[in-house]
């Protein structure tokens, strides 16, 4: 990997370097940010927080004063601090907060020269980009092995494999690790790479902050799984948590409950980061109608995550308050409101779903106008639209709660909004569909994922139509129509796009080509697997079928059994994709710095880029998808001869 | 294709017939839509496929305003069209009968009710059924047939039936899919189903929110009969009910309180396999170093106290500490009796 990294002599180059400090000997490398002082911080901050609840306990007199429930939680909040302590996530912090003089930056956070670097606080946005995107597919790879398990059970009606709790666990484990450890940071993953870059800009603007939002990450996937060695057994109430059902749950709840806390500070931090970038650092002449479009939908997103994501945080507060506390948010019998957790919960979960969403269109207007060689049809309108979504996307949350027992008349109007929100969604898909038209298309493997992605996405908008009218829902909810819709969402949606990102951008990212052969074969064992595995649930969960269940009746059967040997396809088509990630990584061929031909600017820099990303400012002079213009220039620099320096015509 | 085949299960009630409806009308609509998409991209896909080595571009489009204003134009349309549609058979679908009590019905669906009670004089029009529903268990109680109980929903054809559903612990959901309505019961709510049964049958009942432990096997089922074989059955059974009648069976505790749903006991004909099997309760009792009847009172009331091994603790409900003394006492007594 030491030589995926070129460019160190820009670091050296830049004028306000110094040399860094020399590595700590002796006793100093346990005070030293890093892996050692690990062990004994998290030990010190366990103890601060034991020590507080004994003390609390002690003179409030209750007993047992050693509680072990009690314990549990309050070192979930205080043993990840400690471990980022230890790390070394806020030494610069605490210097500056507490007055010390601050250490000059020496820039040695930055960039990664060993296979070490990756396992540290790294300020670089290229390496956080990249431990996003391993740590990610490492929790997709779990997650998806939960779900081979779950649809082993469910291959016969019945009890085989596993008990009540585990099932439960194992759905639950596998849709949080997927929303919280993998679709939505694998975006951020490919955003904090990318946008700096794209944007023209040396860095993410808070990089401190930027690695630190990264080591969150591990501490909540970590904390969720290991949910299931808590006695009683993992969190089992869905990743949806329904109160009073979560509250009534053994311990290994509250893992999720805090978890879904450090996944949330995790990405409120890295979006409020992509604000203030797209915001502030653009290059000169990258005026807002100049940004590509997953700039765009990176910004979207981002405000999506900073106004939403604290609704979630607050619902899982209220339930771990009513599990360990005693308080009553949602006990009826106490003058609780279990529909209230639903409101508040659905308020963030329903623009989730565009959170996941959005940056998937974002990539997939990068991928389909560079392999279409054609300029983005209706550019403006697929910004506004994205904007569009952003604000309908908050009307909509009720239509989650058709049959829950909230109040009649809120359902017309929620369903009203939710149709709506089809019409900027249609624009994108039409618009993507126009791009195609008398385009010379490139069939690369992040085509073929971004062309499975616009077809797969249709089928599972068109499915939320059904859902968004209140007659059909109130049959399919809670069904296996829903599962086959959301799959069809976030499968065929999110995860292509993902896949059809990571194949894109993998020669800038590691300097190296990926293997097109074992890609293709990737892209269409998973399209087949996928549509085997999906679309027959439509037709289980219409016929009487409904989820989180872990046996079902006989006439099910032999659908199910069909769906589960699908599955296990699809699971194994993973294998293809992580071979040939990590053997191309290791042993493909160089890559230029442009394979694709593409106009915007991180292709205009070397592959993988220089550790402060430009060697000189680059100028913006035109739009970003100019292609088939003659001599139409997106961004330029200092040294180049601009042929016919033109503004192309916006559209 | 997609037209041909069955998505749908055999509607076996008014409102089912309705949703159909939509669901067709949403179905020609989206395989339009989709026909169309996956027509563009095969038709691109063969005919604007570039050779490897072809580095030209493709001609600089950049949109057509009259494109675009048309394609936002016809899906907003179409979802319009949709939206219309759905409203106005929800609103079928809630319609109960008894026009005089029309404007009642709609102060009653916004006032805070919170006891299930009957609606009308006309026990039939429409008839009310209580749906209470538990871990993990249902109970179906006739208010206008003297409170008369069932673990089964037994329904008249063609008559309107307006479901009043309660929970006694979590979220669970009322779902048949031969009627195609539901409605989730939430504790301290009082929430409401309509149903016009057309079909004679039996049909299966099913819980759809995830509800615990034993949610998947959270079933029971309802017997759509003739007018007359149900008024015989609702009248009888309300007279077994009844103050001065002899007092029900111990059997019928069991079966209301939903115990039959996770427990195994051959006596009340009972096969659930949530909860331990309750046929060999003395061996049970002799392993918690407990007296037989002394035992079972206390799994009942106090299930966390002594949980058989192998099992979870905290899955049997707590809520049958409620029960009445008397209950309570026929109960032990029933269940001693089916294990010496």
């Amino acid at each position: 990997m030491s030589e995926t990294v070129v460019g160190f002599h820009e670091h050296e180059a830049q004028p306000e370097h110094h040399a860094p400090a020399p590595p700590p000997r002796g006793w100093h490398r346990l005070t030293a940010p890093g892996w050692l002082r690990v062990p004994w911080t998290m030990a010190l901050f366990f103890g601060i927080g034991a020590g507080l609840v004994v003390l609390v306990r002690w003179a409030e007199g209750w007993h047992p004063i050693w509680d072990g429930a009690v314990l549990t939680t309050v070192s979930l909040a205080t043993v990840p601090i400690g471990f980022l302590v230890g790390l070394g996530g806020f030494d610069y912090w605490w210097r500056y907060a507490s007055g010390k003089p601050t250490v000059p930056e020496d820039h040695s956070g930055h960039g990664a020269y060993s296979w070490r670097d990756y396992f540290r606080i790294n300020t670089d946005h290229k390496v956080i980009g990249i431990q996003y995107l391993v740590t990610t597919i490492v929790f997709f790879v779990i997650a998806g092995l939960l779900a081979m398990f779950m649809r082993a059970e469910l291959a016969q009606p019945g009890m085989q494999f596993v008990d009540n709790q585990t099932f439960n666990g194992l759905f639950s484990v596998h849709a949080a690790l997927m929303i919280f450890l993998f679709v939505i940071p694998a975006f951020a993953g490919i955003g904090n790479y990318v946008i700096p870059l794209m944007i023209g800009a040396p860095d993410m603007a808070f990089p401190r902050l930027n690695a630190l939002s990264y080591w969150l990450l591990p501490i909540a996937g970590i904390m969720m799984l290991s949910s299931f060695l808590v006695p009683g057994g993992p969190l089992a109430a869905g990743w949806t948590n329904y109160a009073p059902l979560s509250v009534h749950q053994p311990l290994g709840n509250v893992f999720f409950a805090m978890g879904v806390q450090w996944a949330g500070a995790s990405s409120i931090m890295t979006a409020l980061n992509f604000l203030v970038t797209i915001i502030t650092m653009r290059a000169p002449g990258m005026t807002f109608w100049r940004m590509p479009l997953l700039v765009w939908a990176n910004f979207t997103t981002s405000l999506l995550v900073v106004i939403a994501t604290p609704f979630i945080a607050g619902s899982q507060f209220f339930v771990m308050f009513d599990h360990i506390m005693h308080t009553h948010f949602f006990d009826p019998a106490a003058g609780g409101y279990p529909l209230g957790y639903q409101h508040i919960f659905w308020f963030y979960s329903h623009p989730a779903v565009y959170i996941m969403m959005l940056p998937g269109f974002g990539i997939a207007s990068e991928v389909i106008s560079v392999m279409a060689r054609k300029p983005i049809f209706g550019y403006r309108l697929m910004a506004l639209s994205l904007m569009a979504i952003l604000v309908l996307g908050f009307s909509v949350w009720a239509h989650h709660m058709f049959v829950a027992g909230m109040a009649p008349w809120l359902r017309v109007p929620m369903m009203v909004t939710s149709m709506v929100i089809a019409v900027p969604t249609g624009i994108k898909v039409f618009s993507w569909l126009a791009t195609l038209w008398e385009g010379r298309i490139h069939f690369e493997t992040p085509m073929l994922f971004a062309l499975g992605f616009v077809s797969m996405f249709v089928i599972g908008g068109l499915s939320g139509i059904y859902l968004a009218a209140v007659p059909i829902d109130i049959h399919t909810s809670d069904t296996y129509f829903v599962v086959a819709h959301i799959h069809y969402v976030l499968f065929g949606g999110s995860l292509f796009t993902i896949f059809a990102g990571i194949y894109f951008w993998f020669p800038k990212m590691t300097g190296r080509m990926y293997n097109e052969k074992l890609g293709k074969l990737h892209f269409w064992l998973t399209f087949v697997g996928f549509n085997l595995t999906f679309f027959p649930m439509h037709w289980l969960g219409l016929q009487g079928m409904p989820r989180r269940v872990a046996d079902y009746v006989p006439k099910f059967a032999d659908l199910n059994l069909f769906i589960s040997i699908a599955s296990f396809g699809l699971g194994a088509s993973t294998i293809v994709f992580v071979y040939n990630m990590v053997v191309s990584w290791r042993f493909g061929p160089p890559a230029p710095p442009n394979p694709w031909r593409s106009l915007t600017l991180e292709w205009q820099v070397s592959s993988p880029p220089p550790v402060f990303n430009f060697d000189e400012v680059p100028q913006v002079v035109g739009n970003p998808y100019e292609y088939g213009v003659p001599g139409a220039r997106h961004g330029v620099f200092n040294g180049d001869r601009v042929h016919e320096p033109e503004e192309a015509p916006v559209s | 294709m997609a037209l041909l085949v069955p998505w749908l299960p055999d509607p076996a009630s008014e409102q089912a017939n309705r949703i159909d409806f939509v669901f067709w009308f949403v179905t020609t609509i989206c395989i339009a839509i989709f026909a169309l998409v996956a027509a563009v991209i095969v038709y691109s896909l063969l005919k604007f496929r570039a050779r490897a080595d072809d580095d030209s571009d493709g001609p600089p489009t950049h949109g057509h305003t009259g494109l675009e204003i048309w394609w936002t134009a016809i899906p907003a349309a179409l979802v319009t069209a949709i939206s219309i549609v759905s409203a106005v058979v929800l609103a079928k679908n809630e319609q109960l009968p008894n026009a005089a009590s029309a404007s009642a019905a709609r102060g009653a669906q916004t006032s805070t009710q919170t006891m299930c009670r009957p609606r009308s004089e006309d026990p039939l029009k429409p008839l009310v059924v209580c749906v209470i529903a538990q871990q993990f268990a249902w109970l179906f109680q006739y208010p206008a047939y003297n409170n008369a109980t069932s673990a089964t929903l037994r329904l008249p054809i063609d008559t309107t039936v307006q479901l009043q559903l309660q929970s006694k612990d979590v979220i669970h959901s009322f779902w048949v899919p031969e009627f195609g309505q539901k409605q989730d019961a939430v504790p301290g709510l009082l929430t409401k189903l309509v149903i016009t049964p057309n079909r004679l049958g039996t049909f299966p009942v099913i819980c759809t929110e995830l509800c615990g432990l034993g949610h998947a096997v959270m079933r029971s089922q309802t017997t759509v009969e003739s007018k007359d074989k149900f008024l015989a059955w609702a009248n009888a059974r309300g007279k077994a009910t009844g103050g001065g009648g002899p007092s029900p069976a111990a059997k019928t505790f069991f079966v209301d309180n939903g115990c039959d749903g996770c427990h195994t006991f051959k006596p009340a004909g009972a096969n659930g396999t949530v909860g331990p099997d309750l046929d060999n309760l003395s061996e049970a009792a002799q392993k918690a170093g407990q007296p037989l009847q002394e035992f079972i009172r206390q799994s009942i009331v106090d299930p966390n106290a002594y949980v058989a091994p192998g099992y979870p603790k905290g899955v049997m409900p707590e809520t049958f500490s409620s029960l009445p003394k008397q209950q309570l006492d026929a109960l032990v007594q029933y269940l001693a009796g089916g294990s010496q």
